[in-house]
């Protein structure tokens, strides 16, 4: 291991250990981490987005010798007037860019969300309850279809939730409750799963490395 | 104050304590609890491994490093199964801080181990801004999108690139994220153009895309370190994510645990407040 990767190791693990000492107690050295960590990254967007936008997609395109895009100047002109938000007298100017923006944005995501999610969701939902794959998959089709007609009734707010209507919205709310306690399952999972990525680097790498 | 009060108003760093060691001892003591392999994740590896040699497929790394400890075991075992099987790879990210270098240097790693050629067996795209205007884009031209690699390398000088064009040329997208970008994948790439994408996902975000494997917009999912360390056992390799099962176990044992404790005393303590009143 060379001294580089050495100083490398003990950093991260300096680093590691710092942010962790904040659930012992609030502390300065938790705070100087923290504040080096949103420097950094501050720093590294203001550099990434100059170079992979200003430089990479306007202005090397738009001045190169060979087959110029020269057209480019548009979008550009449109980032420069969202600046004009900085001026309250002319933030109006900004509004086109954005009015631009958001137009293209809705016109794209529309077709996406509508093709790509909804339809093929909607269709998938539409199972026959009596399924040729045997018996479990049909009582899985019925949980399915049950769980997503309740659910939908939960979010029905035009008439009030009584009788049958009530009864169907509260099947929706159990079906709503264990979808949060898998999501819940699944955070915690996750959020264990970090913590010990950290303990593997600490023990492991750095400590593996003495 | 009995026990259950005392535990009712027990100092918050009592519990990290117990995390801690929960966490630490299965490192010191490996028990080796056995992983079971789901559906979900045998389904990705078979997608895989039907894929013919020199198939191409595009692998992205859409991931921020506070979350490598579940991400980067996905794209190691997704490499090591891509190189073992010849087929060759193009891997890209949309994720500005991190995604690039841990592409570079994850990919070429692996790439080491088993021979591989930069430009010819795998090819490292790096970051572009605007991932929906990226993935529209890349339906018609990569190179239009892309017109240098990660290193500023211009695609007509690799090889590989020569044979990419567009998705039509990609066979499979394995996709490993740890953020929303995975429903752009589905409902644009696999919507529009119906190239088959397979996702390695963060526990957090699992639950919601069970639904599009069960759809068929996603040909098999892998949930967190947990689907990671499955991938590595059918690969025969296991590693980082299968060493960290066995704190995933004793953790999981110990959050139910201080569940049930909490909710003991908490309703110890109010019936004990009932009889008072």
């Amino acid at each position: 291991m060379s001294g580089m990767e050495i100083f490398v190791l003990w950093l991260e693990a300096f680093i590691t250990l710092a942010i962790f000492s904040f659930l012992y107690k609030d502390n300065p050295v938790y705070h100087m981490v923290e504040s080096v960590f949103a420097g950094l990254s501050a720093g590294y967007y203001i550099g990434l987005y100059w170079k992979s936008i200003i430089l990479q997609q306007l202005w090397e395109p738009m001045t190169r010798a060979d087959n110029p895009k020269w057209w480019l100047f548009i979008p550009g002109i449109f980032g420069l007037m969202m600046f004009t938000r900085l001026w309250p007298k002319y933030s109006w100017i900004s509004r086109i860019a954005l009015a631009f923006v958001m137009g293209s944005t809705a016109g794209v995501f529309l077709i996406t969300q509508l093709h790509g999610l909804v339809l093929p969701q909607m269709q998938k939902t539409m199972l026959p309850l009596v399924n040729s794959k045997g018996l479990e998959a049909s009582f899985l089709a019925v949980i399915v279809v049950i769980g997503v007609i309740s659910t939908l009734i939960y979010f029905y707010f035009s008439k009030e939730h009584k009788g049958f209507l009530g009864v169907t919205a509260k099947v929706g709310i159990w079906f709503i409750m264990i979808s949060f306690g898998a999501h819940f399952g699944y955070t915690v999972m996750g959020r264990v799963s970090l913590l010990i990525g950290r303990v593997q680097f600490l023990i492991e790498d750095w400590i593996g490395s003495f | 104050m009995n026990f259950w009060n005392k535990i009712d108003t027990l100092d918050r760093r009592w519990v990290y304590l117990l995390v801690a060691i929960s966490v630490i001892l299965p490192f010191i003591l490996p028990v080796k609890l056995p992983v079971y392999i789901t559906p979900e994740t045998q389904q990705l590896y078979d997608a895989v491994e039907s894929l013919p040699d020199s198939s191409i497929v595009m692998l992205t790394f859409d991931y921020y490093p506070s979350t490598i400890a579940e991400t980067e075991p996905m794209s190691r075992v997704a490499l090591h199964h891509l190189f073992r099987k010849n087929i060759r790879i193009v891997t890209v990210t949309t994720v500005p801080l991190g995604g690039p270098s841990m592409a570079e240097q994850v990919t070429r790693e692996m790439a080491e181990q088993y021979g591989k050629v930069y430009g010819v067996d795998f090819v490292n795209l790096g970051y572009k801004a605007n991932y929906v205007a990226v993935l529209k884009g890349m339906g018609s031209s990569i190179e239009a999108i892309y017109p240098t690699d990660n290193l500023s390398t211009p695609l007509s000088e690799l090889p590989l690139m020569n044979e990419v064009k567009n998705y039509d040329d990609i066979d499979f997208i394995y996709v490993v994220a740890d953020n929303g970008i995975v429903d752009y994948w589905i409902s644009i790439v696999n919507a529009l153009y119906g190239t088959p994408v397979g996702c390695g996902v963060t526990a957090v975000m699992a639950p919601k895309f069970y639904a599009f494997v069960s759809a068929g917009q996603m040909t098999g999912l892998l949930g967190g370190m947990k689907g990671a360390a499955e991938y590595e056992l059918l690969l025969g390799q296991p590693a980082r994510a299968t060493t960290g099962m066995d704190a995933q176990s004793l953790m999981h044992l110990l959050i139910i645990g201080l569940v049930l404790m909490g909710n003991i005393g908490y309703f110890a303590g109010r019936r004990q407040k009932g009889k008072k009143a």
